[in-house]
């Protein structure tokens, strides 16, 4: 099993390189590399993680170890349920990603380097799931924002492509720094990096809160890069013009999720950190709102999917302030399955009418039944319509706040209120945008009726590659609000207060008045947009990043350029100016009188030697 | 009798191949044969040396032969774990350059005397990595020096005379006057010790009172020219721009080294870490790290730019060492030996793209990704190394650095140390920065900024063939490219994803070389 644990890491890493190595040399080489290393991987995946579903004792090996003054760095694994639930997502995800991408990157030049790429990606995410020691982790992390990297810039001929993929590198990466520091105070703190070493150990009580609020705020505000929460939200839209199966991964099932994976791998020290749970429902409260607001008013298809992320991934984080860990890792999971559904669809939408704006799509039922269907589900769980999944975990998220806000003790009550207002208001922008999109999309009339018959661009539904991936996605859409029911048999026995009748009840009444508005809106629009699209002000954050950080840092960067340039030319200058004892040396050595020169190294040596025997 | 065979031989192979390939300068096919070979054997010799050393510096493992007996200079030299990594560094990044020697003509022709001139080099090099003698270091050190004037001031950049000229000077007068200081700096300490010998100072050395600190203080200045660390940093982006590309490579990955191996072996034994020296010499470090990542955010020439990155890189060494823990200067070691790996693949790609389009300017060099792919990927994989991506070689060094600064030794100020901690991290981010910057603009293409007024929307290609762009095509990776590349990609690699095989053997060393560390 150890071994197998081994394999699961390596087999992307080697099938990444081997897709850049031999990818060039022909089309089945490239696919059968792409696609079969996922297969493998999934099964290895589906081999370790079944095992350590439930009550399972945890998985936990060191392979090696560096041996040095401090704390040793090692390459050590820990599978319990929370990194086996998180293994297959991941290796699912990029499965079927691979899949898709057979279709939807057809005839791409750069598929090798590309498909190299995502299984570096899923590789790297395995590392963080699977990590028991924090230096292996974080490899894993800043690997993943640099294949985010390379990604978003896929199409790099595009500039908002390049641009996207520079903020995204940047802003994560600044962000990791958080991490880098929470790994060395821990490190410093209990003289060791192992995770469930210091977990045991915080879990055992004996540090008080002056021991852990700083690692916990340091790696808040790591997930809060990573995870693409305020203030650092900015960047996960602007990641738009990357291929689509890329949003799907990059949304569903890595980077942004490995956030939420990070603070429930690390839950007990958040636990003895009132400091890091409170900014955390805070960065929630408003996160969840602002991102959803920007949804309902966008007319770019992935962006409003884009910015669903960011508000989903904000209940996730607001259910793990409150103590809810497993509603957090429940909506983080069925999150996984509709999210990746909901942008694998939208690819194919993409890739029929060619555009990712709402306004060229409008009826396209009847000519994608199969994206039509799909879709509809995952719209669905993410508006939180019984009985699909989203329902289920959305409800124990905004559940966990309302006894926190009655009688929670982790967070400050204010805050509690503020959260659950925030989670129910959130849940009805949701329902609307969702219905949005789907209506703008799929029913209403044709986009371009009015051009001539022959104008009217062809559109056909997707090949099978694209579509199987689809309805794999819709299953666990539509069925996993089982696991909600029955959550002992993933996580393990424990109490769990997942179900919460009366709220859903009440939730289902808001969806259902939100639709029937929503609808009542689009009708009288004429099946169109059914509100005017406008640009809300964006808070500022990206003005002051630039006004801030970006223009003094430049304005720095020329005054050390100049600064050098003047230095050296003064120096240069002085010399010319007949400076007697550099100069003549300079005049010595240009004349090439290689003699001459060394005579001056050595009799400026020995005057200085003695010099410093008359001072000895 | 096999430790002296070992160590001197490792000397003479480069020195003896040099003398051949000198010998045979008429029959240039040949002579350059010899030199590769010589690499080659250097190389050999070298992995030889290291896998048989039994581990220490103990009297029986090193060669120890009076020299200089009446004052106390002796032929002694050895090798363990803090040297051995250099030293293996050292023989396969010469022979890298003198493999791509082989195809490589250098600008201006001659190409037998630079490969003459590299084994010179090399062998002055390995001397000073050896060396467990101040006196000799010294010696070593300007042996490889002098022959660095020769190779900027005739083989350096063609376009530029003047400019290729002021910048060997340049070179020659800051690290021979960095030098001269520190050999009065070696005086200054003997009258202390009696012997030049420092294992044994090491071992017994008491750094105390003002004339300790002056030949610390004289040692450090010496080294800082040559490492460089800010402010005595303005003689390198000259001398490293101005090179031709193997000089380039070797000044960057290789000379550099000398300083900052002379700062673990011969100044930190030399130093109490009580002295405000240590934590202003930390501190410098960490303004250069600053310092040189902004520099280079405003650079607009590829091989300007990658000179000022090395300033940075060392600035994460030299804070490493100046925390005086076994882990700060694992982490220089590290560092030095990541640096030079990634390093010079990036001068041997800034070489590669001077060769193709006959310039290194940022402002003309655009969408390299769309026209010779597999050197631009190089490029970038490189790029990504030397910005610190984790399972990375570079990663490992600058993050122990931080490590380690968090945690100092104990008589050093905590609290400063931590402060420059984070400032050395936020270099990091800086560091990222500008070399995303350089593959936005040259790799991927964009918006070429007007210089000087007019639209600079350059042909890309060499001021000679400019007339028909479209029938000039720019060749992709050649196969000797990919021999002389692909030891330090692989190597990159190697060492991002096993630290142990580095951090192990010079944890050791250092235990044993400093004891109460």
């Amino acid at each position: 099993m150890i071994w197998v644990v081994l394999l699961v890491v390596l087999v992307p890493f080697t099938s990444a390189g081997l897709s850049l190595l031999v990818g060039h040399g022909g089309e089945v080489a490239e696919r059968g590399i792409a696609v079969g290393a996922g297969a493998l991987g999934l099964a290895l995946a589906g081999v370790v993680a079944f095992p350590h579903l439930g009550d399972a004792t945890p998985l936990a090996h060191v392979f090696a170890a560096t041996t040095a003054a401090g704390p040793p760095i090692e390459l050590a694994f820990y599978v319990d349920p929370l990194s086996a639930v998180l293994l297959l997502l991941a290796h699912t995800v990029a499965f079927l990603v691979q899949v898709y991408s057979l279709g939807y990157m057809h005839g791409d030049p750069r598929y090798p380097s590309y498909a190299a790429l995502v299984s570096l990606f899923t590789g790297a995410m395995t590392l963080v799931v699977v990590a028991d020691d924090l230096w292996v982790l974080l490899v894993g992390w800043e690997l993943m924002g640099a294949c985010s990297y390379f990604l978003i810039s896929h199409h790099w001929e595009l500039p908002e492509a390049r641009a996207g993929a520079v903020k995204a590198f940047l802003m994560t990466r600044t962000a990791d720094l958080g991490l880098l520091f929470a790994i060395l105070v821990l490190g410093l703190r209990f003289d060791s990096y192992r995770i469930s070493t210091v977990m045991a150990a915080i879990a055992d009580g004996g540090f008080g809160r002056d021991d852990l609020w700083l690692p916990a705020v340091l790696l808040t505000a790591a997930v809060v890069g990573k995870s693409a929460q305020f203030p650092l939200h900015t960047w996960l839209p602007d990641a738009m013009p990357g291929p689509t199966p890329i949003s799907a991964l990059i949304h569903a099932a890595t980077m942004v999720a490995a956030g939420v994976f990070l603070v429930a791998r690390t839950y007990p020290l958040f636990l003895s950190a009132p400091a890091a749970l409170n900014l955390l429902a805070l960065v929630a409260a408003v996160t969840m709102l602002l991102a959803a607001f920007y949804a309902l008013f966008t007319s770019d298809l992935k962006r409003v999917l884009a910015w669903s992320t960011v508000s989903q991934l904000a209940y996730m984080f607001g259910a793990l302030a409150v103590g809810a860990w497993s509603a957090g890792v429940l909506h983080l999971l069925a999150h996984g399955a509709f999210k990746a559904l909901l942008f694998l669809a939208a690819g194919a939408v993409v890739h029929a009418v060619g555009s990712t704006s709402m306004t060229a799509m409008g009826g396209l039922r009847d000519k994608l039944p199969d994206t039509f269907l799909t879709m509809s589900i995952g719209f669905g769980a993410l508006a939180g319509v019984v009985p699909l999944v989203g329902f289920f975990t959305k409800d124990a998220v905004i559940g966990a706040t309302w006894d926190a806000a009655l009688h929670g003790r982790l967070v400050w009550p204010w805050l509690a209120w503020l959260l659950f207002a925030s989670a129910v208001v959130t849940a009805v922008l949701t329902v609307a945008y969702s219905l949005r999109a789907w209506l703008m999309v799929f029913l209403g009339s044709p986009a371009g009726a009015d051009l001539a018959e022959g104008e009217v661009p062809e559109i056909a539904e997707a090949p099978p590659s694209m579509k199987v991936p689809l309805y794999l996605l819709a299953l666990p859409t539509a069925l996993g609000g089982l696991v909600v029911v029955y959550p002992e048999a993933v996580l393990g026995s424990g109490e769990y207060h997942l179900l919460h009748p009366e709220l859903g009840l009440v939730m289902t009444v808001l969806v259902a008045l939100t639709a029937a508005v929503v609808v009542r809106a689009w009708r009288r629009s004429g099946g169109r947009d059914p509100w005017r699209p406008r640009v809300l002000p964006q808070p500022q954050v990206d003005r002051v990043y630039d006004i801030g950080l970006v223009r003094p840092v430049m304005r720095l960067a020329r005054l050390a350029r100049a600064g050098d340039r003047d230095v050296i030319d003064a120096y240069a200058d002085g010399a010319a100016a007949g400076a007697w004892g550099l100069g003549r040396v300079l005049r010595l050595a240009q004349n090439g009188n290689v003699q001459g020169y060394l005579m001056v190294v050595v009799v400026g040596a020995c005057a200085l030697a003695v010099v410093a025997g008359v001072v000895a | 009798m096999r430790t002296a065979v070992a160590l001197n031989g490792l000397l003479a192979v480069p020195a003896l191949f040099a003398l051949l390939t000198g010998l045979l300068s008429r029959r240039e096919r040949a002579a350059v044969a010899a030199a590769v070979t010589g690499s080659l054997v250097t190389l050999a010799w070298s992995v030889w040396t290291v896998s048989s050393y039994d581990g220490g510096l103990t009297p029986g493992s090193t060669v120890d032969v009076d020299w200089v007996a009446s004052m106390g200079i002796g032929w002694r030299l050895g090798v363990d774990g803090i040297s051995a990594p250099l030293v293996l560094m050292t023989t396969l990044i010469f022979a890298c350059c003198l493999v791509a020697l082989v195809r490589h003509d250098p600008p201006g022709g001659g190409r037998v005397g630079l490969a003459v001139l590299l084994l010179v080099i090399e062998s002055g090099v390995l001397g000073s990595f050896l060396a467990l003698d101040m006196v000799l270091f010294f010696v070593f050190f300007e042996v490889a020096l002098i022959p660095m004037w020769f190779v900027i001031h005739t083989w350096g950049d063609e376009h530029d005379e003047p400019g290729r000229h002021r910048a060997a000077v340049r070179f020659l007068v800051f690290t021979v006057t960095g030098s001269a200081l520190m050999l009065v700096g070696f005086l200054v300490a003997r009258t202390r010790t009696g012997t030049f010998d420092i294992v044994g100072t090491a071992a017994s050395y008491d750094a105390s009172g003002p004339l300790a600190l002056t030949a610390s203080l004289l040692v450090a200045l010496g080294l800082a020219v040559k490492t460089p660390l800010w402010p005595l940093h303005i003689w390198l982006p000259d001398a490293h721009s101005k090179a031709p590309t193997v000089g380039s490579v070797v000044l960057a990955a290789v000379l550099l080294k000398l300083g900052t191996y002379g700062f673990v072996r011969f100044w930190m034994p030399l130093t109490s870490p009580e002295w405000l020296l240590v934590p202003v010499v930390a501190a410098l470090a960490v303004v250069g790290i600053v310092y040189a990542a902004l520099a280079c955010l405003a650079q607009t020439d590829l091989k300007r730019l990658i000179a000022y990155s090395s300033v940075g890189h060392m600035g994460f060494v030299v804070l490493g060492a100046a925390t005086f823990t076994v882990d700060g200067v694992q982490a220089a070691v590290y560092a030095s030996v990541a640096h030079g790996l990634i390093t010079g693949l990036l001068f041997f790609v800034a070489g590669a793209i001077k060769d193709r389009y006959g310039t290194t300017d940022l402002a003309r060099l655009r969408v390299l990704y769309g026209r010779v792919p597999r050197l631009a990927g190089v490029f970038a994989f490189a790029a990504m190394a030397s910005l610190g991506l984790p399972g990375l070689a570079g990663f490992w060094g600058e993050m122990l650095a931080i490590r380690s600064a968090v945690d100092p030794a104990a008589a050093l100020p905590g609290t400063t140390y931590a402060w420059l901690a984070f400032v050395a991290a936020l270099g990091i981010i800086l560091t990222s920065a500008y070399f995303l910057a350089v593959i936005r603009g040259m790799l991927q293409g964009g918006p070429v900024r007007p210089v000087h007024g007019v639209d600079a929307t350059v042909e890309l290609v060499a001021p000679a063939v400019a007339d028909d762009v479209s029938a000039v095509r720019t060749p992709d990776l050649h196969a000797l490219e990919w021999v002389a590349w692909s030891p330090l990609l692989a190597l990159t690699l190697v060492l991002g994803v096993a630290p142990g095989l580095l951090l192990t053997p010079v944890g050791d060393a250092v235990a044993a070389f400093f004891g109460g560390l």
